[in-house]
Order: structure tokens, then C-alpha cells, then sequence
């Protein structure tokens, strides 16, 4: 099943323009000026929809939507932006439970419906949509219908964060449509002769990238001996300009190479600072001297990172029966967004749109979280899919031992 | 006791390696990439050389070609993070004679020695 870039870009675009009608009919109605600041079409597993929200209390509400589309979709405030959106509508209505709740659902009704209702109009069908459900939970509870734990499957997500300006507050719309139905959609709406992107096979390079996560996330063990567990993986769509804004504007510490092969691009692995201080000095067998990020950890986190990124990106190559090459790691220190901005640019001499891949580990031993980015040449993926064969996908480690006989 | 080169553009992992090998080893040079190692080769000729393949300037793929190009005796162990099956025939066409791939642990590496240099 193939789906072509520009229908990926379009569908991604709907969404955005979705996420700003919403925004729009948020300011109309409460004052409160808002933007949407990034829109991502993400391909992950669905157990892992809404890691990003774990550790906040959400209130929101939700609908089932059915025609030419099927599935869900959630508006999602956070506790405290749910009370003054009540109290922009009706003064005073935060302190009644009733009204509270009936103003965020009415908001979200309003807001959704401009959401949809694009959908309806570019597909020139009609999409209908569930009264709005009030819900008020934990983390990624607020989403629908979470899997049992094992359940594993992949699952198209639509993500709009849309940021209170002049406040650190975000509000998020979440769309999960049901995979078959929007696959085909795809397909109808695409012109697959061109750009095709193989969307199953996307499917299974994802989970090669859930292996590659699980090898640097054992070689980060190996070489702290803290034990760290892979978590989220998952390949996002979004405009080229989008993507700096993906990765934030907290510090980072860590690496950056530039891959070249079948595909190329460049892969960033970063610690927060906390992190990389915890991580480098587990590393070292002495105790470092000095505060805050030395020389000596950068130097650890170096290698760190060198060793990661080859664990991420050597089953790709095994898989492929191909090389993938890559630069010496460059260490960076700085904002995230200033560690990806150029090298967007660069990824964008050459493309509107761009994957990224991302994945994140963690220990509970110590503060420590780490993340990984690749953001390959669209171009040079498309090409390595249409060349993945699905049947070698767990074949990603090599024996050294029987070539080296 | 054993004389190595160890050729690696990481600071970090030259001092690891150094650790592991120098209580029973003699460490004639380290070096931060290819061309420093081919040189630093042919200056001491030593019994085993420690390759990194991810090096700035020139790869250690490359530099191991020359040096077994020059001395087809010469023990050159692969010493990288690269697991890649297609760059591991590589560095068996340049005629590496072992392979370690990082991170590793002190056994594994004087164990990969022992193949290539028995002592």
C-alpha cells in the first residue's frame, strides 16, 4: 500500500489548518490568544500515543467521528487553562463543578467541529461526529481506548500542540483515525505514481528503529552499567520548518553526525544537562572536578553518543545489506531548537517535508533521559523501503564471528 | 610484552583502552585518525594496532589497507561502534585480523588480542 508524499503533506496541512480553525474559535469565544505551533502526522505504536503527557492532569473532551473517516479525536487542556477557559466564558463558572464542565464541553465542541468540518469539506464527503464526552484523567488516560499492554500495533496519530501566548501553557488535539480506513483514503487521494511512500514498510522500518533504540539503549548500559529501557519510538511527518520546533527549547547535550548511505541525513543524540552529567560521570572511573558540564564529560558523552549512534543506525545497514556511513560525532551544547535549525535547513535544500525519527530512553537509577533524532533525505527513504525486504526485518545484528572464520 | 598503536579520535575511549591494555602491553602511540596511524605505524612497526573505523581525515578502513599494503604481517584489530556487516567485510578485504565492536568489556578485548597475538 503506497501512499505519495504530497497527499501526506496535504493530509498533514488539513489538520494544521484544523488546529488553527479551532484556535481561532478559541479566541472568539474566551480572548485567550493562542497559536498552533506545530502539526505532526506520527506513525508509532499504540501503547505509546500520549507518553508525552504522562505526569499532568488533563481535562478535555472527545469524539468519535464516522463517513469518510473513522475514529477518534480529543481536545486536551490542562487543569488549570480548563478553570480560566471556564471563567473567559462565564465568570465565576470554574467554581461550579457543572458549568465547568459544560463550558469546556461546549468550547470543545465549538472547536472540534471547525476541526472536522475541513476534513468533510477536502474529502467533499461528510463526516459525522459523537456529542462531545467530558473527560478528566491522568496523563495519556485523557486519550481513548488504550490498548491492553501487549497489544501492539501501529497507528497513524494527528498532533496539534497549540501554545497559549504569553503563558507556558499548551493545549493539544490528538486525532486517531482507524488505520484501514485512512490508508485507503491516502491512496484515493494521492497520486502514488511519483513520490510513493510504502506505508508498510514504513511500518516495519519503524520497528528495525525500536531494535536500534534497544541496542544503544543496552550499549548505554554496557558502558554505565545503569540499567536503561528503550521507550517511544516513532517516525513523525511535518513541514520542514516544523521541525526545529519538535525538538524544543530546553539545553541539550550530545552529539551530532551526518549519515550518508542508503538513506542519508543526520542523527542527534541528546541528554538534558542533567542527564549527560549523570550518564558521562557513571562512564568514568574517577570522580570529576569542576561543576556543571566539564570537558571530561563532554568527552564521555562523545563517546557516548558515537557508540549510540551506531547501535541505532547498524541495523538499518544489516537489514538493507547495506553500509551506512557516518561522520565523527560533533559535540554540541546548546538550545534544541538551535542544535536542529541547521540542519533542517540543510534537509530542506532538498525537500518541504521531512520524517524524523525519534526515540527516547530512560533509567530509574538516576535523572536520565536521552533522545534520539535522525532526520534522513525523504528521497533516500522512500528509495530504502522500496529495497527493505519485510522477511530480513529482524536481521539486524551481524556475526562478527562468522565473517571474521 | 606486546607493543600497540592505538588509533582512535576519541579522547575518552584511547584513555579506556589504555587502562585495559597497559598493565600488560606497551602503548608505543596514540593517535587521533587515519593518517596519524599509518605514520605512526611505519615509525614504530608495532605488534598490534588498535583501529578505530570512524575517524576524521581518514577512516580506519582505509589506514589499515596501507598498513597491511606495506607489511602484510602487521595485526591490526578493528576497535568500533560500527556493527555493520557490509563495513565488517570491508575491514576483512583490508585485511583486518579481528574485530571488536564497543562498547566492550576488558575480557573481550584481551581475548581479541590473544587471537591475533598469542602471548
Amino acid at each position: 500500500m503506497n501512499v505519495d508524499i504530497q497527499s501526506l503533506g496535504t493530509f498533514n496541512q488539513l489538520a494544521h489548518e484544523g488546529a488553527q480553525q479551532a484556535t481561532q474559535s478559541l479566541a472568539q469565544m474566551t480572548g485567550i490568544d493562542a497559536v498552533v505551533d506545530v502539526t505532526k502526522i506520527t506513525l508509532l505504536d499504540r501503547a505509546d500515543v500520549g507518553d508525552d503527557l504522562t505526569g499532568a492532569e488533563f481535562v478535555g473532551v472527545q469524539f468519535g467521528f464516522e463517513g469518510a473517516l473513522e475514529g477518534e479525536t480529543v481536545l486536551v487542556f490542562d487543569r488549570d487553562s480548563a478553570d480560566t477557559i471556564a471563567d473567559s466564558l462565564m465568570p465565576g463558572a470554574s467554581d461550579d463543578p457543572a458549568m465547568a464542565q459544560s463550558s469546556v464541553e461546549e468550547i470543545g465542541n465549538i472547536m472540534m467541529s471547525g476541526f472536522i468540518d475541513g476534513w468533510a469539506d477536502y474529502l467533499d464527503s461528510t463526516i459525522d461526529h459523537s456529542p462531545p464526552e467530558y473527560i478528566e484523567r491522568s496523563g495519556a488516560d485523557v486519550l481513548p481506548d488504550a490498548p491492553e499492554p501487549d497489544e501492539h500495533q501501529q497507528v497513524f496519530v494527528f498532533k496539534s500542540e497549540i501554545e497559549w501566548v504569553g503563558e507556558s501553557v499548551n493545549f493539544y488535539i490528538y486525532m486517531l483515525p482507524e488505520y484501514d480506513p485512512l490508508a485507503e483514503m491516502m491512496m484515493e487521494h494521492g497520486d502514488t505514481d511519483g513520490d510513493a511512500i510504502p506505508i508498510d514498510k514504513l511500518q516495519t522500518f519503524n520497528e528495525m528503529t525500536t531494535s536500534g533504540t534497544q541496542q544503544a539503549a543496552g550499549n548505554v548500559e554496557m558502558m554505565t552499567g545503569i540499567p536503561t529501557t528503550a521507550e517511544v519510538t516513532e517516525i513523525s511527518f511535518a513541514p520542514i520548518e516544523d521541525v526545529p520546533k519538535q525538538i524544543g527549547t530546553d539545553t541539550y547535550v550530545g552529539t551530532v553526525v551526518e549519515f550518508t548511505g542508503t538513506p542519508s541525513g543526520y542523527l542527534m543524540v541528546l541528554f538534558d544537562e542533567v542527564s549527560a552529567v549523570n550518564v558521562a560521570e557513571a562512564m568514568m572511573p574517577v570522580e570529576v572536578e569542576g561543576d556543571g558540564v566539564t570537558d571530561q564529560h563532554k568527552a564521555a558523552i562523545e563517546e557516548l553518543g558515537n557508540i549510540m549512534t551506531s547501535g541505532f543506525v547498524d541495523g538499518w545497514a544489516n537489514v538493507l545489506q547495506t553500509s551506512v556511513d557516518h561522520t565523527p560525532p560533533r559535540l554540541v551544547h546548546d538550545m534544541g531548537r538551535s542544535i536542529v535549525d541547521p540542519l533542517a535547513a540543510q534537509v530542506g535544500q532538498h525537500q518541504e517535508h521531512a520524517f524524523i525519527i525519534n526515540s527516547t530512553m530512560r533509567t530509574d537509577d538516576i535523572e536520565f533521559n536521552a533522545e534520539i533524532h535522525a532526520l534522513p533525505n525523504e528521497k533516500e527513504l522512500r528509495e530504502a523501503l522500496e529495497d527493505l525486504d519485510v522477511e530480513r526485518a529482524d536481521e539486524t545484528d551481524a556475526d562478527v564471528e562468522q565473517i571474521f572464520e | 610484552m606486546p607493543d600497540v598503536l592505538i588509533a582512535d579520535d576519541s579522547e575518552f575511549m584511547r584513555n579506556l583502552l589504555r587502562e585495559i591494555l597497559e598493565e600488560d602491553h606497551t602503548i608505543v602511540g596514540e593517535v587521533e585518525n587515519g593518517v596519524e596511524a599509518v605514520e605512526v605505524y611505519k615509525e614504530e612497526t608495532p605488534d598490534l594496532v588498535m583501529m578505530d573505523i570512524v575517524m576524521p581525515i581518514r577512516d580506519g578502513i582505509e589506514a589499515t589497507d596501507e598498513i597491511k599494503s606495506s607489511n602484510p604481517d602487521a595485526n591490526v584489530i578493528m576497535c568500533t561502534s560500527v556493527g555493520q556487516e557490509e563495513k565488517m567485510k570491508e575491514a576483512v578485504k583490508a585485511g583486518a585480523d579481528g574485530y571488536i565492536t564497543k562498547p566492550f568489556q576488558k575480557p573481550s578485548v584481551i581475548e581479541a588480542i590473544e587471537d591475533v597475538v598469542p602471548s
